[in-house]
């Protein structure tokens, strides 16, 4: 079975749909609209390029220009997760990449080397999506969980200071915050987890079975996209936590000032 | 050896000194009660007996023990500590008198539900009170649920921010009694307070200035 390609002229007239959502958001004045005009015109040019860099890391297939280009991703997740959390650079910029680095080796050459048993762990055909999709899934749960958990430290302070002050460890008086942000990141994918197959069908399989695999296979894939994704993501969380502790409080336990402070405009 | 030493501590924020070369000496089974005018540093003063707030000068030592980075969370372990307007993110009462029992540092006293009965009687508390809702209940009758919860939690120094700020003289009384019993049993109580008849009622009373 062939991959049925979309020209560009199709593509053309399939974003059109775009205009039904930005009408809306349009209508109601969200105030979103440019950033989603913004957001789409970024998405479409970051694919393109994408298309175009996939084919020769596909071809070169070179484990270390592989390897260069997950280092790329876990940068630029890493700048994302800053700009999106607004905490400080010398917080979180060297715990986030370690525990994006760490999460994603682990996680996916688990995966690549001893489920799907393929000896070129760093064949580029599999090496580089499935980091992709861990990056992109670490990223978007790490952002929620440590605004959630930040915040929460920040707006709960005397929960904080009372469990200090009564006996906790460090770490007993953090379990809340780090329990909320877990509840905030990982509520939408247990959800997710729990309809998969009834409500919605995930995008790995609907791009498998579109590709010419049988459902069988498909299923697979997808299950074990999920467990993967789930782990690595806490994983990468709790990394990112113990690491930034250091930066956080100082040595009575105190929590530092952790958020980019914002100039005020005249 | 005193429970607690303060020597000529002094806290400032900035160039704003609050209070210099304070002492204080408190005893096993002895109650003191602080006060003085808002701003004086009072609550900072408790705040650092608990290593929240620096000192600019001076020691603090507790049971032995000089507050510092090292030993501040083995001091935190000698301490019940029950800051001004305490309101925790919980729903229940139940969740919210539990929740210190649940640290590692308080497992030599298990949680139980006739020992809190006994102490809410103490305080003048009905037992219904601890299967209702958190915001049910008024702000005195939280804050001597707490004082309950302090008392059950058997540190050797009880500190109370304000203990009956939010109590007729009748509770307050029976707040005062309810330390004169966990003094007795060895405890240390230091709170501040602006209630004068609870002060009244302590061992000793200090004016802060």
């Amino acid at each position: 079975m062939e991959t049925i390609d979309i020209s560009y002229l199709s593509l053309g007239i399939g974003l059109l749909l775009l205009l039904i959502p930005l009408f809306y958001i349009w209508k109601f004045k969200t105030g979103l609209l440019h950033a989603t005009v913004i957001g789409t015109v970024r998405m479409i040019v970051q694919l393109f390029f994408i298309g175009v860099y996939l084919n020769y890391l596909f071809l070169w297939d070179n484990p270390w220009i592989n390897f260069l280009w997950v280092i790329v991703m876990i940068f630029v997740a890493s700048q994302t997760a800053l700009a999106r959390t607004q905490l400080k650079r010398k917080i979180l910029l060297l715990p986030i990449s370690a525990g994006f680095l760490c999460s994603v080796v682990c996680v996916g050459l688990f995966f690549i080397g001893i489920v799907l048993q393929i000896e070129k762990v760093f064949s580029a055909r599999y090496f580089i999506p499935i980091f992709g999709i861990l990056m992109g899934n670490m990223l978007s749960s790490n952002v929620i969980a440590l605004n959630a958990y930040y915040s929460g430290l920040k707006r709960e302070q005397q929960l904080y200071r009372y469990l200090l002050g009564n006996g906790a460890t460090r770490a007993e008086a953090q379990a809340p915050f780090i329990r909320q942000a877990i509840i905030k990141a990982f509520s939408p994918l247990i959800a997710n987890i729990s309809v998969m197959g009834l409500v919605a069908f995930p995008g790995t399989m609907i791009g498998q079975i579109l590709g010419g695999s049988s459902p069988n296979v498909a299923i697979k894939y997808q299950m074990m996209i999920m467990v993967i994704t789930f782990t690595a993501s806490m994983l990468s969380l709790m990394i990112t936590i113990s690491l930034a502790y250091r930066k956080s409080f100082d040595a009575y336990g105190k929590l530092l000032s952790v958020m980019v402070e914002k100039k005020e405009h005249k | 050896m005193p429970m607690l030493q303060i020597e000529n501590a002094g806290i400032a924020y900035g160039n704003n000194v609050l209070f210099s070369g304070f002492n204080l000496l408190l005893n096993k089974g002895e109650i003191v009660s602080i006060s003085g005018p808002s701003g004086c540093g009072k609550t900072s003063l408790l705040n650092a007996i608990l290593g929240f707030v620096p000192l600019k000068e001076g020691r603090i030592i507790l049971n032995g023990i000089l507050l510092n980075k090292e030993s501040v969370d083995k001091v935190r372990k000698q301490i019940a500590w029950i800051p001004q307007e305490l309101a925790l993110p919980l729903e229940w009462v139940r969740d919210m008198v539990q929740l210190p029992f649940g640290l590692k540092a308080n497992r030599s006293t298990p949680f139980s539900e006739s020992r809190l009965f006994a102490c809410f009687e103490d305080l003048g508390l009905e037992r219904e009170l601890y299967d209702k809702r958190v915001n049910e209940i008024s702000g005195g009758q939280r804050q001597r649920m707490m004082i309950a919860v302090a008392s059950m939690i058997g540190k050797p120094l009880i500190i109370v921010d304000e203990p009956t700020s939010a109590l007729d003289s009748g509770s307050s009384e029976k707040v005062i009694s309810f330390f004169r019993k966990q003094a007795e049993k060895g405890s240390a109580v230091l709170t501040v307070s602006h209630d004068k008849r609870f002060a009244d009622g302590c061992d000793r009373h200090i004016i802060m200035m």
